[in-house]
C-alpha cells in the first residue's frame, strides 16, 4: 500500500512557527534588543495559540494519532516526514508552548547578546514540539539531539560561574545515551524490513508488527537489548538515578529561561519516550524491567529528596528536588495500572508547571540580588510579602499539598505503584510504595527549608532590606502558573480525561498478549470511556473526530487492573455471597 | 431547597471569608485606617465561622427531624475523575460529622471573637484571620468529608493552616522551625494514612465485581460495610489498615512517638493555640478512628496498641506538664495527655465516649488557653508561671473563667470534664472488647493520669492567679526594648550613604527602595513593638471582644458535659442502627466492683489536694528560676525525659550527615568521578592519537565523529546478528 501525501498542516506551522520567528531574529541588526524581546515574545505567543487551535481540534475519545501529516521524504530507506498527535504528547505540546512563552517574557530580564539568545529560544522550541509531533523515528531522533545544541549554548553562554563544565556535561550525557537509542531505532527498522520485507523508521509501522507479533517473531533474544538501548537514553533524560548528576550542574548553571525549560519540557522528553517507544514496542519484555525500573525510580524519589535537603545553593536545591518528582512520573508510569500511568503522564504536567514556577521564581530574586545562596537570604518575607505569598503557593505545590495540581499526580502515582506491588504483579513488593510514599515526608523537609532559609528569621542583609516587592507585570507571569496549580489540583480531569485513551492503549499494547493489543494502524479498535478495548466500525483516520460507537469488547479493562484478590478470599467470598 | 445542601455552605463560607481577608484585607485596613479597618475586617473574620453555626444547627433540626440515624451524602462536584477511579466533592451529613461541625464553628466562632481583641495591635492582622478562616474551611472539610482523598484535603489543609500560623510572626527564626517540624512531623503521619487509604482501595478494590469498576469505592457508604463482609476473616489486613491509619492519627493527634512537634508549636499566637492544637485540628485523629473504627473493631492487635500508646502519652505528657514553667507548654502538654485519654477511649471501644471527650475538651481546653491569652496579654507577652502570682486581683474576669476551665479539666463534678472522663474510664476499666486486658490497663493508667492532671492544673491555677507574692516585682528592671528587638531595629538606620549612592546607580530596573522609603519603612517597623515585663508592670484585664468568649466557654464548661451526656444523649445520638457506626461500649458504674463514680472523684481530689499543699503558698523554693535546684526528676521530665532530644539528635543531624555523604561522596564522588574518568580517559585517547597523527584530532567534533563511527560498527555487528537470529 502506498501512503498518500498529505501535505503540510497545522502541526507543521506549530513546529516551525518558532524556527520562523528565529530566522526573523536573526535579521534583525544585533544592537536591537528591544526588537528581539518583541520578536521572540510575539513568536512564542503565536506558537502558543496554534497549540491551543491544535488542541481545540483534538479528541479525546480515540488513542489513535491525529492530525496526521505525511509527506514521502527518504522512500528507500523509510524515513519519511510524518506528525501527529495523541492524548499523551497533546499536554506536552501545550506545556512546551506555554513555558516557551513566559520564558519569553521573562527574557526581558536578558540584557547580553539578546539576538542570539532569543534565537536560541526560539530553535530550542521547535526542536522540542518536534520531538512530541513526530512519528517517524529519524525525525524523532533529529529533534532529540537538535534540542541540545540550543540549549547548549544558552547554558554555556548565559549561564553562571561553572557554565563551561555544566554545558558540556549535560551535552556529552545526554548524548551518549541517545547513541544507544540510534542504535535501537535502526534496530527496529531493520526488523520491520525482516518482517514485512520493506525498512520503515514510521511509529506505526512498528508498532503495527509488533501487535500483530511479526516483528518480533524471529529475534525475541534481543527485544530486552533494544529495550534497554531505548531506557538508557530516557533514563539519562529523565533523569533517573544513577544518570542524574548532569542535572544538578546543569539547572544551576543555566539562565532562567534555560532552567524553567529543561526542568519543565526537556526532562519530559525522558519520560515521554519511555511512553512512547519502551511501552509499546517491547510487550514480550517490559513486564521484566518493571522492578529495575520502578527501583530506579524509588531510589530516586529518596536520593534526590535527600540530597537537596542539604544543599546551600537554592537552584541545586530545586534541581535535584526534580529527580525526586521524575521519580515519581517514572514510578507511575512503570507500574503500569491505570491509575498510575495517569498519575504519572500528569505528574509529568505538574511537575513542568510547579518547578518551572519556582525556577522563574528564583530568577525573579536572582536577577535582583545575583546570588543562589541561601546564606545570602532570609527575611524576605519582611520586604517582598507577595512574592512570598506566590513562593508558598508554588513550594506548596511542589510539597504535594492536596488542592494543587502536585496532590493529584503524586497521589495517583504511588497509588498505582500501591495497587501493582499489592497484588504482586510484575514481582513488585509493596516496600516499593512504601518507600516511595515515604519520598513525600522528604519533600516536605527539603521544600519548608527553602522555604524558612529564604522568607523567615531578621533579614541579615543590608541590600535585601531594601528590596521591593514583584512589579504588576512580574505578578502576572507567576499567576498564570498559579491558576495552573490550582485549575490542575481542583478540576484535574481537564487534563487527565483526555490522555486516558491513549495511556489505556499504551497499557495494552505493553501487556496484553498477541491479537489482543491495540494497533495504531488498526482504526476499527478504539479505547472506549471506560478503557476497554473495542471493536468500532471501520473510519477514516479524518473522521476520528465523530464519537465512535463502541462495539464488541475485545479485552475488557478489568482484565488488567491489578486488584488484590488473594487466593484463598476467592474461595471464601462466593458462599457468602 | 434540600436542607442537607448547607453543608457546602458552612464549608465554603469560612473559605470565601478567607479570600475575602487575603484579596481585599490589606486594602481595607488602608483606606479606613488602622482602627476601623480593623474591626470591618474582624467582623468579616467572625460572621462566616458564626453563620456556620447557625447554619450547623439549621442543619441538626433537619437532621433531628429525619432520625438521627440518617446519613445523607450531598455532592458537589466531581474531583478526580478515571475510568477506574472516581472521587467526589461529597460531604456527609450525619451524626459524627454534625457534632464535629458544631464544636468546630461553635467554639471557632468564640476564638475568632476573641483575637479580633488578641491581635488588634498586630500589624499582619489580615494576614492572621486568612489564615483563620481558611482554617476552619479546611477543618470542616475533614469532618465532612464522604471519602478520604477528601478527607486527606483537610487532613493536610489543617496541617498547613497550622504550619502558617505557627510561624506567624515570621522575623523569630525559632517560630519558622516550630513550624517546619509541625508539618514534617505531621507529614511522617500522612505517610501511614496514605499507605492505609491505599491498602483499603486495594482491599476493597478487590471486592468489586468486574463489570462494577464505575462504582465509587471511596465512599464511606459504600468501603465501610464493604470492609465488614471482606476483612470480617482477614484480621492481618484490617490490623494493617488500622495500624496505618494510627500513625496518620498519632501525627495529627500528637500521640506518643510523634507528639514532639506540639509542644513547639505553642509559638504560634494563643488563639491559634487554642483553636488548632487544643480544640479542633488535633482531635481530628481520634475523629478518623472513630470514623474508620470498622477496622479496629474488626482488629483487636490494633485496638489494643491504639489503648496503650494513648494511656502512655496520657501518663508520659502528664509527667512532663510537671516540669514546665510556660503557661502555654503546661497546657500544651495537658492537651497531648488528653488525647491520650480519647484514644483509651477508641482503644478501648468506647467510640463515644472519645467523641465526647472530644467536645468537652474543646470547651474546657479552648477556655483555658484563652484564659492564658489574657494573662499573656495583661502581663506583655511574658509565658512563665515564676513570673506570675495574684493574678486574681487585677484578672478577676479571666482568673474566674479560668478556674472553671481548671476544675473542669481536673473532673470536677458536675462539670464537662468530669462527665466525658468518667465515661472514658468505666469503658475501659468495664471494657469487654477483645483487647480487654490491655484497655483495662490502659484505664488504670487513665484513672492515675487524671489524678496527675488535677495536680498539675492547680500547680498553673494557683502559681498564675494565687498566692500572695507577686513575683514579676522582683524582676530586674529592663533597659529600653526586650531583647531579640534591639537586634532587629538597630541596624535601620545604618544606611551609609556611599552605600546607598551605590544603589541609585545601579538600580535600572527599580527593585531596590530608594533611601527615603527604606527610613520611612524603618521608622513604621520601629513603631509596632511592645515593651517587656518589668517590676511596675500593672496587669490589666483584656477587652470585652475578649473577654466575652471566655465567658461563654466556662459556661460551656460548666454545662457541656451534663448537657452532652443527660440531654442530648449523646451515647444513642451516635449509634447508627444500620451499620453499628460506633458500637455502643456500655459504661460500667461498677467495674472491678468498684463504684466508678467513687474513683473519679477520689482521682480528681487527690491531685486537687497534693496541688494545693505544694502551692498554696506560692512558688516553692525548689522550682524557682534556677534549675540546678530542682528535683532532677523534675528536671528530667522538664526535658520530656530526653526524647526529644534525642530524637532531633538521630533525626535531624543523622540526615543531615547521611545526605552530605550521600552527596558530596556518592553524587560527586563515585557518579562523577566515573564520568570524569571517563572523560579523561578520552582525553588520554585523544592524546594517543594525536602522537600518531599529528596535528588531525583538535577538537571535540572529530572526537565525536571517530565515535560515532565506532558505534556505527558496533550497530552494524548487531544487526548482523539479528540478520543471523532470522
Amino acid at each position: 500500500m502506498v501512503e498518500q501525501s498529505t501535505g503540510f498542516g497545522v502541526l507543521s506551522l506549530l513546529v516551525f512557527l518558532p524556527l520562523l520567528g528565529a530566522a526573523l531574529v536573526l535579521l534583525t541588526p544585533r544592537e536591537a534588543a528591544g526588537l528581539h524581546r518583541v520578536l521572540a515574545l510575539a513568536t512564542t505567543v503565536a506558537t502558543f495559540l496554534v497549540s491551543l487551535w491544535v488542541f481545540a481540534g483534538f479528541q479525546g475519545a480515540t488513542y489513535h494519532f491525529q492530525m496526521v501529516e505525511f509527506v514521502p521524504w527518504f522512500p528507500q530507506a523509510g524515513i519519511h516526514y510524518r506528525l501527529g498527535v495523541d492524548g499523551i504528547s497533546i499536554w506536552l505540546i501545550l506545556l512546551t508552548t506555554l513555558l516557551t512563552a513566559l520564558s519569553a517574557w521573562f527574557s526581558v530580564y536578558v540584557r547580553e547578546r539578546t539576538k542570539a539568545y532569543m534565537a536560541f529560544l526560539l530553535l530550542l522550541e521547535t526542536a522540542m514540539l518536534g520531538v512530541f509531533v513526530s512519528l517517524d523515528m529519524i525525525l524523532f531522533y533529529t529533534f532529540f539531539e537538535a534540542s541540545l545544541i540550543p540549549m547548549y549554548f544558552l547554558i554555556a553562554i548565559w549561564g553562571g560561574e561553572r557554565r563551561a563544565y555544566a554545558s558540556l556535561k549535560f551535552f556529552l550525557f545526554t548524548f551518549a545515551g541517545s547513541i544507544f537509542m540510534l542504535i535501537g531505532m535502526v534496530a527496529l527498522a531493520k526488523l520491520h524490513e525482516q518482517a514485512t520485507g520493506v525498512w520503515s523508521f514510521s511509529l506505526m509501522d512498528i508498532q503495527s508488527e509488533v501487535a500483530n507479533g511479526r516483528l518480533w517473531a524471529g529475534a525475541l533474544q534481543t527485544q530486552a537489548v533494544v529495550f534497554w538501548a531505548f531506557a538508557v537514553a530516557f533514563l539519562v533524560k529523565c533523569p533517573a538515578f544513577p544518570l542524574h548528576t548532569w542535572l544538578p550542574d546543569a539547572h544551576t548553571e543555566a539562565p532562567t529561561a534555560g532552567s524553567i525549560i529543561l526542568a519543565g519540557v526537556l526532562l519530559k522528553m525522558g519520560t515521554y519516550g519511555f511512553l512512547r517507544f519502551c511501552l509499546p514496542l517491547f510487550p514480550d519484555v517490559v513486564a521484566n524491567q518493571v522492578p529495575i525500573l520502578c527501583a530506579l525510580a524509588v531510589i530516586g524519589i529518596l536520593y534526590g529528596a535527600a540530597v537537596s535537603a542539604v544543599q546551600p545553593d537554592v537552584k541545586r536545591l530545586v534541581a535535584y528536588s526534580s529527580v525526586a518528582h521524575m521519580g515519581f512520573v517514572l514510578l507511575g508510569i512503570f507500574s503500569l495500572t491505570p491509575t498510575g500511568m495517569v498519575g504519572g503522564a500528569y505528574q509529568q504536567l505538574n511537575h513542568g508547571i510547579s518547578t518551572g514556577a519556582l525556577f522563574l521564581l528564583i530568577g525573579l530574586i536572582y536577577e535582583r540580588r545575583h546570588t543562589r545562596l541561601f546564606a545570602d537570604y532570609g527575611g524576605l518575607k519582611a520586604r517582598m510579602p507577595l512574592f512570598a505569598a506566590l513562593f508558598l503557593i508554588i513550594m506548596l505545590s511542589s510539597v504535594g499539598l492536596p488542592g494543587t495540581n502536585g496532590f493529584v499526580g503524586e497521589f495517583l502515582s504511588l497509588m498505582g505503584a500501591f495497587e501493582a506491588s499489592f497484588a504482586r504483579r510484575f514481582g513488585l513488593h509493596p516496600a516499593y510504595a512504601v518507600f516511595a510514599a515515604a519520598g513525600v515526608i522528604l519533600a516536605a523537609v527539603y521544600l519548608l527549608w527553602m522555604f524558612q532559609k529564604m522568607f523567615y528569621g531578621p533579614i541579615t542583609s543590608e541590600e535585601n532590606r531594601r528590596l521591593k516587592d514583584l512589579k504588576p507585570w512580574e505578578v502576572a507571569l507567576v499567576m498564570v502558573f498559579v491558576v495552573f496549580v490550582f485549575w490542575g489540583g481542583l478540576v484535574p480531569s481537564t487534563f487527565t480525561k483526555p490522555m486516558e485513551a491513549s495511556l489505556h492503549a499504551a497499557r495494552m499494547m505493553a501487556l496484553n498478549p498477541v491479537g489482543q493489543r491495540p494497533d495504531w494502524r488498526n482504526l476499527e479498535l478504539e479505547i472506549d470511556p471506560k478503557g476497554n478495548l473495542v471493536r468500532v466500525e471501520p473510519r477514516t483516520r479524518e473522521a476520528l473526530a465523530t464519537p465512535p460507537n463502541y462495539g464488541e469488547v475485545v479485552v475488557p479493562a478489568e482484565k488488567h487492573y491489578p486488584l488484590a484478590k488473594p487466593s484463598a478470599e476467592t474461595a471464601k467470598e462466593q458462599p457468602r455471597a | 431547597m434540600d436542607p442537607f445542601a448547607l453543608i457546602w455552605w458552612i464549608v465554603l463560607l469560612p473559605l470565601a471569608g478567607s479570600l475575602v481577608q487575603a484579596l481585599f484585607g490589606g486594602a481595607v485596613v488602608r483606606a479606613l485606617g488602622p482602627r476601623s479597618g480593623k474591626r470591618l475586617m474582624g467582623a468579616l473574620a467572625v460572621l462566616p465561622v458564626a453563620v456556620g453555626f447557625l447554619l450547623g444547627l439549621a442543619l441538626l433540626t433537619a437532621h433531628l427531624e429525619a432520625g438521627a440515624a440518617t446519613e445523607r451524602v450531598v455532592t458537589l462536584a466531581p474531583w478526580i475523575d478515571l475510568a477506574g477511579l472516581k472521587v467526589d466533592f461529597a460531604a456527609r451529613v450525619d451524626s459524627l460529622s454534625l457534632l464535629m461541625v458544631l464544636v468546630v464553628t461553635g467554639v471557632g466562632a468564640l476564638i475568632h471573637l476573641y483575637a479580633t481583641g488578641y491581635m488588634a495591635d498586630d500589624r499582619d492582622y489580615t494576614r492572621f484571620f486568612t489564615y483563620m478562616n481558611l482554617f476552619v474551611a479546611f477543618m470542616l472539610v475533614l469532618v465532612t468529608a464522604d471519602n478520604l482523598p477528601l478527607l486527606f484535603v483537610g487532613w493536610e489543609g489543617v496541617g498547613l493552616c497550622s504550619y502558617l500560623l505557627i510561624g506567624f510572626w515570621y522575623k523569630d527564626v525559632a517560630n519558622a522551625k516550630a513550624a517546619n517540624k509541625a508539618f514534617i512531623v505531621n507529614r511522617i503521619g500522612d505517610w501511614g494514612f496514605m499507605l492505609g487509604m491505599f491498602l483499603i482501595l486495594a482491599c476493597i478494590a478487590g471486592t468489586v465485581s468486574e463489570n462494577q469498576t464505575d462504582n465509587r469505592w471511596l465512599d464511606f457508604g459504600y468501603i465501610l460495610p464493604k470492609a465488614y463482609t471482606y476483612l470480617a476473616d482477614r484480621p492481618e489486613l484490617a490490623t494493617a489498615i488500622a495500624l496505618l491509619l494510627f500513625v496518620g492519627a498519632c501525627g495529627k493527634s500528637a500521640q506518643f512517638p510523634l507528639y514532639i512537634w506540639l509542644p513547639d508549636a505553642m509559638a504560634g499566637p494563643t488563639p491559634v493555640s487554642a483553636l488548632i492544637h487544643a480544640a479542633t485540628m488535633v482531635t481530628a485523629g481520634v475523629y478518623l478512628v472513630s470514623r474508620m473504627h470498622v477496622f479496629y473493631v474488626l482488629s483487636p492487635v490494633a485496638s489494643a496498641v491504639v489503648a496503650a500508646v494513648g494511656a502512655f502519652t496520657a501518663l508520659f505528657a502528664a509527667l512532663v506538664a510537671f516540669g514546665q514553667t510556660d503557661i502555654k507548654k503546661v497546657l500544651a502538654y495537658s492537651t497531648v495527655s488528653q488525647l491520650g485519654f480519647m484514644f483509651v477511649a477508641c482503644g478501648a471501644g468506647v467510640y463515644w465516649a472519645g467523641m465526647f471527650h472530644v467536645a468537652t475538651h474543646a470547651f474546657f481546653k479552648a477556655l483555658l488557653f484563652l484564659g492564658s491569652g489574657a494573662v499573656i496579654y495583661a502581663m506583655a507577652h511574658n509565658q512563665d508561671l515564676r513570673n506570675y502570682g495574684n493574678l486574681r486581683k487585677y484578672l478577676p474576669i479571666t482568673c474566674w473563667t479560668m478556674f472553671v476551665g481548671y476544675l473542669a479539666i481536673a473532673g470536677v463534678p458536675p462539670l464537662a470534664g468530669f462527665f466525658s472522663k468518667e465515661a472514658i474510664l468505666g469503658g475501659a476499666l468495664g471494657s469487654r472488647h477483645a483487647a480487654a486486658s490491655l484497655a483495662v490497663w490502659a484505664g488504670w493508667v487513665g484513672l492515675l493520669t487524671a489524678a496527675l492532671t488535677a495536680a498539675y492544673m492547680t500547680r498553673l491555677t494557683m502559681l498564675t492567679f494565687f498566692g500572695r507574692e507577686e513575683r514579676w516585682r522582683r524582676l530586674q528592671p529592663a533597659h529600653g526594648h526586650g531583647h531579640g528587638h534591639a537586634s532587629d531595629h538597630g541596624q535601620h538606620y545604618g544606611f551609609g550613604h556611599g552605600n546607598a549612592g551605590a544603589h541609585s546607580h545601579q538600580d535600572p530596573h527599580g527593585f531596590f527602595l530608594t533611601d527615603e522609603e527604606a527610613a520611612a519603612l524603618a521608622r513604621q517597623e520601629d513603631d509596632g513593638h511592645h515593651h517587656d515585663l518589668d517590676p511596675s508592670h500593672r496587669p490589666k484585664e483584656a477587652p470585652p471582644s475578649m473577654t466575652l468568649p471566655l465567658v461563654a466557654l466556662a459556661l460551656l464548661s460548666v454545662v457541656g458535659g451534663w448537657g452532652l451526656q443527660h440531654w442530648a444523649k449523646l451515647e444513642t445520638f451516635l449509634q447508627y442502627p444500620g451499620l453499628r457506626m460506633l458500637p455502643q461500649g456500655a459504661i460500667q458504674a461498677h467495674p472491678h466492683g468498684i463504684p466508678l463514680l467513687a474513683l473519679s472523684i477520689g482521682a480528681a481530689a487527690l491531685g486537687i489536694a497534693y496541688g494545693w499543699v505544694v502551692y498554696r503558698r506560692g512558688l516553692p523554693k525548689g522550682e524557682g528560676f534556677d534549675e540546678e535546684r530542682w528535683h532532677p526528676f523534675r528536671r528530667w521530665a522538664g526535658r520530656q525525659f530526653g526524647y526529644d532530644d534525642a530524637l532531633v539528635q538521630t533525626g535531624v543531624q543523622g540526615g543531615d550527615v547521611l545526605a552530605n555523604t550521600l552527596w558530596k561522596g556518592f553524587d560527586a564522588g563515585v557518579i562523577d568521578g566515573i564520568a570524569n574518568g571517563l572523560g579523561a580517559l578520552a582525553c588520554q585517547l585523544g592524546r594517543g592519537l594525536k602522537v600518531i597523527q599529528t596535528g588531525f584530532v583538535r577538537s571535540y567534533a572529530l572526537l565525536m565523529l571517530a565515535g560515532g563511527v565506532a558505534l556505527l560498527a558496533y550497530m552494524v555487528a548487531v544487526l548482523m546478528r539479528i540478520g543471523g537470529g532470522n
